[in-house]
């Protein structure tokens, strides 16, 4: 049935998305190095069929826009935050199954050469080709499995180097097998479904493993594999899984730039080197190659707009939609609509600018599509008044990544602040709704545009 | 047995990282070799020398 999406894996998500009209197949044949600038001026998805000396095809631009995400994830482009959100409400454990089309062809030893899969170089500056779709998975004696995501550089043909320079869950794995000299045995899985993905990208707290939330975005267990030459689990379905481990050589080892989330390119890193031992994939494997920025900012796009929601609420503010923004890294810029009751304008700033990333929101009265940036744009421009609706705020807790904090000021060790601001776009206090009564055309109820236009 | 380099590209390269360049004039130089053969013969450039870097993430080979 076309419509039953149990168990469904990362090839069963393209297709859907293909007859969505949110993937296309190119025939033409292309180098890898050119995928990225093609996928950049596609308007859908790409599956490139033909890539110049590899029998593998790539993917990219999966998620590249709120429709495209909503495609892949087969939910209304307005559900986003509310879905993710039932979905950690109820999270599901995975189930460990004995075999997995992830492991139909098996590579190791001496056989083992990352080259044969096409990896590619995507951006002008970029330190080597990257894998940007891999989802590390680790085991921690203390903390239990934990899944998120990393890009990967080709280094040599058993080598990748992994940035691990940010604070994260396999960041403090792999402190605590580095204290020891050890390595720690990890699992990359390029080319999971949608869902795997994006709950391996949600921060979760240390201790909840982020599958659980997969099982929840499913609405099913997910069915995991134990790898074969680490003791690890991954997605039974994945299209290719990298076993290996990270060896205990510490942040010493060249990685980057690479083309970051927030749409600018990175720093030379240095971090640590991720070994190959296996590598493992389905026949006829699918290489997925996230594209930056949008793409992976869009991962992270329904996790915003749920906290959003729940800050919110806890403000006691009834909400109506929330927007993240892609302009805002889908992290950084939120729009909000809520049914106001006076003064709940600026709470409802004061509340969405206390979450860690987001700098700059706006906030508009329920009758608002905030989907639609023109009519946003009409409430700020005619419910605002700049000396008394403008919120700024100074001081906050900012991030490394945005140059507007002078990051290269700041002495080792030292966190950035930032400013930020919100506008309300609400109707005024004592301004009465009237006033603001659109314009209706006349009949407007009898006329059917495609009855003039078809 | 995984797959050997070119030492014909692998020396292109290497006369390449006499200067600092950026990987992308790597594969510019050599885009008339298919990629595989680039990046194999990358590896093995990366194994047998420690490659310098700038900040701006150039690579050259130290003297």
């Amino acid at each position: 049935m076309a419509d039953d999406r149990r168990n469904e894996d990362f090839r069963s998500m393209l297709a859907r998305m293909e007859r969505d009209g949110h993937m296309r197949r190119i025939k033409k044949t292309i180098r890898p190095e050119h995928v990225t600038a093609l996928c950049g001026q596609a308007p859908a998805a790409l599956m490139c069929e033909a890539v110049e000396g590899y029998d593998i095809p790539i993917v990219g631009g999966l998620y590249w826009t709120r429709a495209r995400m909503a495609s892949a994830l087969g939910w209304r482009e307005s559900e986003l935050g509310a879905r993710f959100a039932a979905a950690v409400a109820r999270p599901i454990a995975p189930e460990t199954v004995s075999t997995g089309v992830c492991q139909e062809i098996v590579v190791t030893g001496d056989d083992i050469d990352l080259t044969a899969l096409p990896i590619p170089f995507m951006h002008e500056k970029d330190g080597g080709p990257y894998i940007s779709a891999g989802v590390a998975f680790a085991n921690d004696p203390k903390l239990g499995p934990n899944a998120g995501c990393y890009r990967m550089m080709f280094r040599t043909q058993r080598e990748l180097g992994i940035d691990l320079f940010t604070a994260s869950d396999l960041r403090r794995y792999y402190q605590a097998t580095f204290d020891r000299n050890e390595s720690l045995p990890i699992a990359v899985a390029v080319g999971v479904h949608v869902f795997e993905h994006m709950a391996a990208a949600y921060k979760a707290p240390a201790g909840l493993n982020e599958m659980h939330i997969a099982g929840g975005l499913r609405g099913e267990p997910l069915q995991m594999v134990r790898c074969k030459t680490v003791d690890v689990v991954v997605p039974a379905h994945a299209e290719i899984v990298l076993e290996g481990e990270l060896l205990p050589t510490g942040w010493t080892v060249d990685e980057g730039p690479f083309g970051e989330f927030a749409g600018m390119q990175g720093d030379l890193k240095h971090n640590p080197l991720f070994r190959i031992s296996a590598i493992t994939h389905r026949r006829n494997p699918v290489f997925y190659a996230l594209q930056m920025p949008w793409e992976n900012d869009w991962l992270n796009g329904p996790a915003t707009e749920a906290a959003c929601a729940r800050v919110l609420g806890l403000a006691g503010i009834q909400v109506n939609a929330v927007r993240a923004t892609e302009g805002g890294c889908c992290g950084w810029s939120v729009v909000a609509a809520i049914k106001k009751r006076a003064g709940e304008g600026k709470n409802a700033i004061a509340a969405l600018l206390s979450l860690p990333v987001v700098k700059q929101v706006i906030v508009t009265d329920d009758d608002i599509n905030i989907y639609n940036s023109d009519e946003v744009e009409w409430a700020v421009t005619f419910r605002c008044q700049a000396d008394k609706d403008i919120v700024i705020l100074s001081g906050m807790k900012g991030k490394h990544v945005d140059p507007s904090v002078r990051p290269w000021d700041l002495k080792p060790g030292e966190l950035p602040t930032t400013s930020k601001f919100g506008i309300d776009a609400t109707i005024p206090e004592g301004i009465p709704a009237f006033r603001y009564e659109r314009i209706v055309p006349a009949f407007h109820a009898d006329i059917r545009a495609e009855d003039y236009l078809s | 047995m995984s797959a050997a380099s070119d030492a014909g590209l692998v020396a292109k390269i290497e006369g390449l990282l006499r200067q600092p360049v950026y990987f992308r004039d790597v594969l510019a130089a050599a885009r008339d070799q298919p990629y595989r053969a680039i990046l194999r013969a990358w590896s093995d450039v990366r194994i047998h020398h420690a490659l310098a870097r700038d900040e701006f993430g150039r690579y050259w080979l130290e003297k």
